[in-house]
């Protein structure tokens, strides 16, 4: 039974004179307890199908489903801050905050309620492996891939089902990389999340359970 | 709960663009606080004066409007002037059965000249146009030349009580030997001023005689029973004098029933002619006016006295004026240019004041852009991104705009009395310039109206002095809830005014395309 579903989705653009056509009747699905890993070449249009995936944007044609209800006609602020955890490639932390009010700031907008909402977000950032010292550094004080770990805690935060991560180790060097795909994996595996991928690494490409290859539109 | 959190979070985190906003505010809400109390105290002046206020009425010959009627008819200007007569003690009595008058007194004057050795008191500008009589209007004379008679060298005025003589009880006019006339009786007692006692070594219970200016032969004897000095009376404060009668050294005073048998026994002896070009009749008699005073509870009461007075016959020929609503009015006049002027300034300073604010909030929100997109695409609803930063402009806005209110409210009151004090100069000056006797351009009916008693009965007596408005000089520009809540909503609706344009862009940010663009 598939959590998040690409149904005959396409989606094109106007350019600067024409329309560029990125995505054609791609029709994926995705259940939980699952890593799926989504691979193409530069300008295949993955990190489109990630907003397309995360209801930032909507398709042209076609449908996403998310628990077999169509996106665009759900109220996507809250599928984004309840059901969908998104690792953006370039962090999207809020540089003037500190690594945990990040994370608290995360689940105050899905709007759960915790009893701790700071022992929560410190437990997240142990759990991505950051140190109890650097939790209220703020996050422009922090090295690229604790900012990585950071961006998966606060992904985490409010418990979503479906995690999206759009190159989640490009910033890691290999240890981290592992300990980031460990850390991924075990979401799908041991907690039942439905783990999206999108990278271009081959070596994080071996370790998902299920792959969808993108090819450039002609 | 957390947007007011982080909203707050993030005054304290961009510290520098707080305190800029709060110093922007504060200064708006500084010059808008002492401009809302000096407007308030303006009002509240008012008020409270004129809920003050003693307020009396006379009712006179409406000249200006004879004169219009008579221009609109063709009629003869002067043939309608000569047949104005004044109201007779009667009238002016019926008049006060309206329901609105409190209370009613009435006086009466006439213009008589020195007799025997009797020598007015005069100054040199004085002296030089009077003569044993001269041409010239009576004491509050009547225009129509046919009926002036001669103006004398004394102005007499007989009085039914002690209270209504001008100054008595203000202190100005006070008993300096002897005691006061009986003013009920007709006993041919008079008080006279000091410098007059003192020019013709006169003492309490001499006899001057005074003699009618237009038949010499006709003579009255008064008793001094008093002598008053007059502080009202310095040469310093009277100006030029045209008239011995207009001093108020020669201003004799006796009782309202002495002056009237004066009048009526000068009526039995007089001789009257005709001019034999214009046809005008003259006459020798006396020529005395008789004035009542109306006393009112409060202004509402005044306003309903024309109408009453119209209902019981009042003509369309006279007119009733207050000279106290006019001089009070005039007295205001510096705190309502003055209050005009704050209104303007309250006006300029929020409009660039909305501009400033409007284009910090532009700024601030083009360069918090990344977080607006960062909050969306994490889930945060725009509405919700929005009432976060309006949240934070208010709560600048508002912190600061109290502060402003409490340093406007410790400045307001040495501003708005030093603004009053050059205002109340200019004032005074624009009044003093040369030509213009009768006070500012819009302001001569006023100045002309404060002239005392209409018609210059008793009043033309310290008229020149009494006509020239004590100006108010202290401003009580203390702030009051009333401000306090002008104050709110100004501050309320800057903060709104100051956001607004931020949400707009706000509502048009696309997550995607910001962190794209990034």
């Amino acid at each position: 039974m598939s959590i998040l579903q690409l149904d005959q989705v396409g989606y094109s653009y106007t350019g600067t004179r024409q329309r560029v056509q990125v995505l054609r009747d791609i029709s994926y699905q995705f259940s939980p307890g699952s890593v799926y890993g989504i691979v193409g070449r530069s300008g295949a249009g993955k990190t489109t199908l990630l907003s397309l995936l995360s209801g930032l944007t909507l398709p042209t044609s076609g449908r996403v489903l998310f628990d077999g209800r169509d996106l665009a006609a759900c109220d996507r602020y809250r599928y984004r801050s309840r059901d969908v955890g998104v690792v953006f490639q370039s962090f999207n932390l809020l540089p003037s905050l500190t690594a945990t009010e990040n994370i608290v700031l995360s689940m105050h907008i899905s709007g759960k309620q915790y009893r701790d909402y700071r022992g929560h977000a410190l437990k997240l950032l142990q759990k991505v492996g950051i140190e109890r010292e650097k939790a209220d550094r703020r996050v422009l004080h922090l090295s690229g891939g604790e900012q990585q770990r950071v961006a998966i805690a606060r992904a985490l935060s409010y418990d979503p089902a479906v995690i999206l991560a759009d190159e989640p180790t490009g910033n890691l060097d290999e240890t981290t990389q592992d300990q980031v795909m460990a850390i991924l994996t075990q979401l799908a595996h041991r907690e039942n999340k439905c783990v999206i991928i999108v990278t271009h690494s081959p070596a994080v490409a071996r370790q998902v359970d299920m792959l969808y290859k993108l090819a450039p539109l002609q | 709960m957390y947007i007011f959190h982080n909203a707050m979070r993030n005054i304290t985190r961009y510290k520098g663009r707080s305190i800029l906003i709060g110093i922007i505010t504060g200064v708006i809400a500084v010059a808008c606080c002492i401009a809302l109390c000096i407007r308030q105290a303006a009002v509240t002046a008012k008020e409270d004066g004129l809920a003050d206020l003693a307020i009396t009425a006379q009712i006179s010959v409406d000249r200006q409007g004879m004169m219009e009627r008579s221009q609109q008819s063709g009629e003869d200007m002067r043939q309608a002037l000569s047949g104005a007569q004044d109201l007779s003690l009667e009238q002016l009595e019926l008049y006060a059965t309206a329901e609105c008058v409190q209370r009613f007194t009435y006086t009466i004057s006439s213009s008589l000249s020195a007799a025997g050795e009797l020598e007015p008191f005069s100054t040199d500008s004085a002296a030089q146009q009077s003569g044993s009589g001269q041409d010239g209007d009576m004491p509050g004379g009547m225009g129509g030349r046919s009926q002036m008679g001669v103006q004398g060298d004394f102005t007499v005025s007989g009085y039914t009580d002690a209270g209504d003589i001008s100054g008595y009880q203000q202190g100005t006019l006070a008993l300096t030997s002897g005691q006061l006339p009986d003013f009920s009786a007709g006993d041919n007692s008079c008080l006279i001023s000091s410098e007059l006692a003192t020019l013709n070594g006169l003492a309490v219970g001499d006899t001057i005689t005074l003699k009618n200016p237009s038949a010499d032969s006709e003579t009255y004897a008064l008793t001094v029973t008093g002598i008053y000095q007059n502080s009202s009376s310095d040469s310093g404060q009277m100006g030029p004098m045209f008239s011995t009668a207009s001093d108020p050294a020669n201003q004799i005073i006796t009782s309202f029933a002495t002056l009237q048998q004066i009048c009526t026994d000068s009526a039995s002896r007089a001789t009257t002619s005709t001019d034999a070009d214009t046809g005008i009749t003259s006459t020798s008699a006396l020529r005395s006016q008789t004035a009542g005073t109306y006393y009112f509870a409060d202004v509402a009461h005044y306003e309903q006295f024309e109408e009453q007075a119209r209902a019981l016959g009042l003509p369309d020929d006279y007119t009733v004026q207050s000279s106290d609503i006019s001089r009070f009015e005039q007295s205001l006049t510096p705190l309502e240019n003055l209050s005009n002027f704050a209104g303007w300034f309250l006006l300029v300073v929020l409009a660039i004041g909305a501009v400033i604010l409007v284009v910090f909030g532009i700024f601030t929100i083009r360069e918090r852009k990344y977080e607006v997109g960062v909050l969306t695409a994490i889930g945060m609803k725009k509405s919700k991104v929005a009432l976060q930063f309006v949240l934070e402009m208010f709560c600048v806005t508002v912190a600061s705009f109290i502060i402003g209110t409490g340093i406007g409210a410790v400045a307001s009151v040495p501003v708005g009395n030093a603004l009053l004090s050059a205002q109340q100069s200019s004032t005074s000056q624009s009044i003093q310039q040369p030509g213009d006797m009768g006070g500012r351009g819009a302001d001569k009916n006023t100045a002309a109206a404060s002239g005392d008693m209409p018609g210059g009965a008793p009043g033309g007596f310290g008229g020149m002095v009494q006509g020239a408005a004590d100006y108010v000089d202290q401003v009580n520009a203390s702030l009051d809830l009333q401000v306090l809540l002008q104050l709110l909503g100004l501050g309320i609706a800057l903060s709104i005014v100051s956001s607004a344009v931020g949400v707009v862009f706000i509502m048009r940010y696309e997550p995607l395309q910001i962190l794209a663009d990034r």
